[in-house]
């Protein structure tokens, strides 16, 4: 009993002593930091996701507080915040357009042919460098969830082996596109309307690709032929959908033998 | 001369980093740059100076008087955390610069193995004061010596052309082991 009491007491009293003493370096060495920017770092996400290019939401709050960098910066969060934020800072806010994730394959588990069984470590980096583990086709998405690792905001999700990306919880912070071996995830911009794109990243040639996925680009010219407004291309078997140039009439969509291209909301 | 020999034993003989493989953690993750790895090692060594001092005395009159060795670790705790947050208090206020290039390492120094092996190798050793005082300096400035010179070698592999499969990490660790090895050269010198 009697050690308990003498050890309670001797590391409390030393713990105690400590604290004063820190209190009083706390107090004398008390840096002065701007108030906005606690403010600030309150209407960031707080995620510290990276997109802006700082190490964290506080380093990237303090940045924008001293003025160094414009208020848009973090995509992240989005017109919300970035209007927030001007209104802290008293400046006029630029309202910027929101990007979200999209994913350049579009075959589930069950349409992607295997050609080997793969039992080394689930992560789509490993089984990349293992000959791309058991997939067939060296272009298309895995599907061991390594974007869904990396998302700071829950937005993806695995789905019988292919990433759903959330529309509404995605960002735009682009750390999936980072964590893509096979950079199948880009960042395109969502603008409310309905796009055509294509869902294949497969440069194999028709029969290999047919070969190898269900929903492959076989390189067909289906597409480049139907299209009325030359928005499709053929690049190095398959097919590029120039955004600029689409109408989104959908018929290249409808006509698609293998549905490799298809509407997405981004 | 006991103090000397004890002073380079424990920076170079014996050096933390490169003999006892502590604190690679600030060793690989702060050596990018000379400046702030030299911050970092002054850092460390005042934590480690302080930390030998105030764990000699806390040892000598609290711990050895009420007999309570297994506080050992505790008290060790307790003096390098309360430490830390005082050179991080400092550094704040004397350079915002710094604090922030050392970042996430500064408050890390808490948890760096090298700080708590002192700690527990002056009661291990019974070390008298003044020798816990020369240890801890000595092993704190054979640490900034070996994170200057990583961060020398570092900048100037920044220039060098390294093959691809090694650039980064790798190249990084291969520095790491033949520094390792070219102290070993100090082995056998001083048996303190």
């Amino acid at each position: 009993m009697n050690i308990i009491l003498i050890s309670i007491l001797s590391v409390g009293g030393l713990a105690a002593i400590f604290a004063v003493f820190l209190s009083i370096a706390h107090q004398k060495l008390k840096v002065e930091e701007d108030p906005r920017v606690e403010q600030v770092i309150g209407e960031l996400p707080g995620v510290n996701c990276g997109a802006c290019g700082f190490a964290s939401c506080r380093a990237m709050a303090e940045e924008v507080v001293g003025g160094n960098i414009s208020v848009g910066t973090c995509s992240a969060g989005g017109n919300d915040t970035v209007q927030k934020i001007a209104e802290i800072l008293g400046v006029e806010s630029e309202v910027s357009e929101k990007e979200l994730a999209f994913l350049q394959c579009g075959a589930v588990s069950g349409e992607r042919k295997k050609k080997a069984s793969y039992v080394g470590i689930e992560s789509c980096q490993a089984a990349d460098i293992a000959m791309g583990g058991e997939l067939a086709c060296d272009y298309g998405c895995l599907g061991y969830g390594d974007c869904q690792t990396a998302c700071p905001f829950d937005a993806i999700l695995i789905k019988e082996g292919l990433p759903q990306i959330d529309v509404a919880r995605c960002t735009g912070c682009g750390n999936c596109v980072e964590a893509c071996p096979r950079d199948l995830i880009s960042l395109q911009v969502l603008d409310g309307e309905v796009h055509y794109r294509v869902v294949c990243s497969s440069s194999d040639k028709g029969k290999k690709a047919r070969l190898t996925c269900e929903r492959a680009c076989i390189a067909c010219n289906i597409c480049v032929k139907v299209c009325p407004f030359d928005a499709c291309e053929m690049k190095d078997n398959l097919a590029v959908i120039d955004q600029r140039n689409c109408q989104r009439c959908g018929v290249c969509a409808q006509r698609c033998p293998t549905q490799a291209i298809r509407e997405t909301e981004s | 001369m006991k103090f000397i020999l004890l002073f380079l034993s424990a920076a170079l003989v014996n050096n933390f980093v490169l003999r006892y493989f502590l604190g690679i953690c600030p060793f690989l993750g702060v050596t990018g740059r000379v400046e702030s790895a030299v911050a970092m090692g002054l850092a460390t060594t005042f934590v480690m100076t302080i930390t030998s001092i105030l764990i000699w005395l806390i040892n000598h009159f609290i711990l050895v008087q009420f007999n309570l060795p297994f506080l050992q670790y505790v008290v060790a705790i307790l003096v390098i955390a309360s430490l830390v947050q005082l050179i991080e208090m400092f550094i704040r206020k004397a350079s915002p610069a710094l604090y922030r290039s050392l970042g996430i390492y500064l408050p890390l120094i808490t948890t760096n193995c090298a700080i708590f092996f002192v700690a527990l190798l002056i009661p291990l050793r019974g070390y008298s004061f003044i020798e816990s005082i020369v240890f801890g300096f000595g092993a704190g400035l054979g640490f900034t010596l070996v994170m200057l010179v990583m961060a020398g070698i570092r900048e100037q592999l920044d220039f060098a052309d390294v093959p691809e499969p090694l650039q980064g990490a790798a190249i990084t660790l291969i520095t790491a082991g033949l520094l390792a090895l070219a102290f070993m050269g100090f082995t056998g010198l001083i048996t303190v």
